[in-house]
């Protein structure tokens, strides 16, 4: 994580801007998200966060404006080449392997980190330390017991688990995660949120959640965005304050 | 934690290999009178034996086909094209020709060598492959894939339809001299079971190499490219270029079987690139079971074995061989190796039972169960 380089960001953007038939879900934004810590996006829903992940992860290309990741003009690369940067990220919807087993997952995500090397039609067993390090993530995430279950087998709560095991697998320096906790028991969200500020250190960790709470607890700095822009910028006890956040969002709630 | 068992390669490949041994036994004799343009050019009594050759020639198109459509989940409906290169690519080369471009000539000799026949067709079907799915694959998945893989096969089928100079246009190509083997007579191959002897062997290589590569880490790729294209390319696994790769080594199974083919029957027309061919190889794989490494195999089986008994009872054959695919597909998507799947499972559950009763009992007596 650490490779003696130091950025003054881990993501930026200029002027981005998506629309869809006309409608700007993500309008003109310009902003650096800061290395480190958990950096949360809130904002009623429609206020553009998911499409802005969607922006910074590379699942759409924005229409105008351009997305740095330290340094690097990330514009015009495929998801599958920013992952290799260093940028994970999981869906609102768990977005696993469901046919495969839970092993298998956790496998194919390690795996992925010796992709296009020369031992790639050797046998599986002999492909670098793939079953250390599965056994590792299956360890943190909580799931060694149901290693051999399939995928969609898992309850909610494990699957979006084992959703943040994949995308810690490749050791990234950014992991996105959008709304981990929904959906989840208040148990299971306890579990989570450990989980995450478990593996934060070191990492930039964005999150798109709508449980206040959590957002509250875990987040270094708060964004909040709003029809498409960015509304406010703080840490959870300036945005609590913020009148404009409290008009248009909290309603009263903090 | 253990890592999962590692594929036993050696009882799957053994097992195999005893079935080659077994399977002409199992044909059919009798007639063979399906496609007469090729059976009636047979030097031999066209019997079981053959029929076993022929199983094992669709057998590595049908291997080749399901790399993409069982494990990469893409389905091509052109498939045929490769087999088709394949056989006319060996053809070509072993019978020569002679053909005008424009004003100025192009001839080639007959040359009776097998392995410069195979890499001819490994090389002309991978390139044709290669350039098809650079083409295809970022532009297209599900049935435009399908559609478009269709459209190149017909492609290729016209201009084996047409272009008579060099391919003998409708009648195709006859007459074509079975190769000889170094070390044995000349005329070894001319006798039917040396030529299926010879075709079980190459069948078995080649069926080996796809083992490997379905059981290989670029494998377990392919599967998850099946199960959730977006998870994999968010994983940082370059996904179209596994595609095309898959679509590549998917091609030259086929060739592999179009050239076993065309030295079997010593002849080759254009019904090879038809739709025709291309679907039979979908209705195979569905039929034997798309998810099973054996699934293909087992269906090239089924369908030949159908198809010949079938019509000597009756020329509406190919409705009998519909029905018998809709059901499967209705009822059992995951074809007959699914079938033994589901039955080896319920063999499990049974044995367990029936380890578990007498321990209740011992609980019942003590006591400690209630």
């Amino acid at each position: 994580m650490t490779d003696g380089q130091t950025f003054a960001y881990a993501f930026k953007t200029e002027h981005l801007t998506r629309s869809f038939s006309g409608f700007k879900a993500v309008n003109d934004v310009t902003i650096e998200i800061p290395r480190g810590g958990v950096r949360a996006i809130i904002g009623p829903n429609g206020a553009g966060k998911t499409t802005f992940f969607n922006l910074l992860s590379g699942l759409l290309p924005p229409s105008t404006g351009r997305v740095f990741f330290e340094d690097r003009d990330i514009t015009g690369l495929d998801p599958f080449q920013r992952a290799r940067l260093g940028i994970a990220r999981s869906f609102q919807i768990s977005n696993i392997f469901r046919k495969l087993s839970v092993y298998e997952n956790v496998r194919l995500a390690v795996q992925s980190l010796y992709d296009g090397k020369a031992s790639f039609f050797l046998p599986i067993g002999k492909t670098g330390d793939l079953h250390g390090k599965t056994v590792a993530i299956l360890a943190d995430i909580g799931l060694s017991d149901v290693a051999d279950s399939l995928a969609e087998n898992l309850s909610h709560g494990d699957q979006r688990r084992l959703e943040i095991g994949l995308v810690l697998a490749r050791d990234p320096q950014v992991l996105m995660l959008d709304e981990p906790v929904a959906g989840m028991s208040p148990k299971e969200t306890h579990a989570t949120v450990e989980l995450i500020q478990r593996i934060s250190p070191g990492r930039t960790i964005l999150l798109v959640e709508h449980d206040i709470d959590v957002v509250m607890s875990i987040s270094t700095t708060i964004t909040v965005m709003q029809t498409g822009q960015i509304l406010a910028v703080g840490t959870p006890e300036e945005i609590r304050a913020n009148e404009a956040v409290q008009r248009a969002y909290l309603g009263g709630l903090a | 934690m253990k890592p999962p068992p590692a594929p036993k390669w050696w009882l799957d490949l053994g097992l195999m290999a005893a079935a080659f041994v077994v399977l002409p036994f199992v044909m059919p004799g009798g007639s063979l009178d399906l496609n007469p343009l090729y059976f009636q050019r047979l030097p031999f009594h066209a019997g079981f034996i053959d029929l076993g050759t022929t199983v094992l020639a669709f057998s590595l198109f049908a291997v080749g086909f399901n790399l993409l459509f069982g494990h990469s989940g893409e389905l091509s409906f052109g498939h045929a094209m490769f087999f088709a290169i394949g056989s006319y690519a060996t053809a070509l080369y072993t019978k020569g020709f002679t053909v005008y471009i424009g004003t100025s000539p192009l001839h080639h000799d007959p040359v009776s060598n097998l392995w410069i026949a195979l890499i001819l067709s490994l090389g002309l079907a991978a390139l044709w492959a290669w350039i098809l799915a650079r083409l295809i694959v970022p532009r297209s998945s599900g049935i435009y894939y399908a559609m478009i893989t269709l459209a190149f096969a017909q492609v290729i089928f016209f201009v084996a339809f047409r272009w008579s100079d060099l391919t003998g246009g409708e009648d195709g190509i006859q007459a074509i001299s079975r190769p000889q083997l170094p070390g044995l007579p000349p005329d070894w191959m001319q006798s039917g079971t040396n030529m299926y002897v010879f075709a079980a062997v190459a069948a078995l290589i080649a069926i080996a190499v796809n083992y490997w590569i379905v059981h290989s880490p670029f494998g377990s790729v392919l599967h998850a490219i099946r199960e959730n294209k977006q998870r994999a390319r968010f994983l940082g696994y370059d996904v179209n270029r596994y595609r095309v790769n898959a679509f590549v080594l998917s091609a030259l199974f086929p060739a592999v079987g179009g050239w076993l083919w065309v030295y079997f029957i010593q002849a080759i027309n254009p019904d090879a690139a038809s739709v025709d061919y291309s679907g039979r190889v979908v209705m195979m794989s569905l039929l034997g079971g798309i998810h099973a490494f054996i699934g293909p195999l087992l269906g090239a089986f089924v369908y030949w074995d159908l198809q010949n008994s079938v019509s000597q009872v009756t020329q509406y054959w190919p409705a009998a061989i519909g029905l018998v695919f809709v059901v499967f597909v209705l009822a059992a998507p995951d074809g007959i190796a699914g079938v033994f799947e589901v039955l080896r499972r319920y063999g499990i559950k049974m044995t367990m039972r029936r380890t578990v009763e007498p321990a209740d009992e011992t609980d019942a007596t003590t006591g400690v169960g209630s």
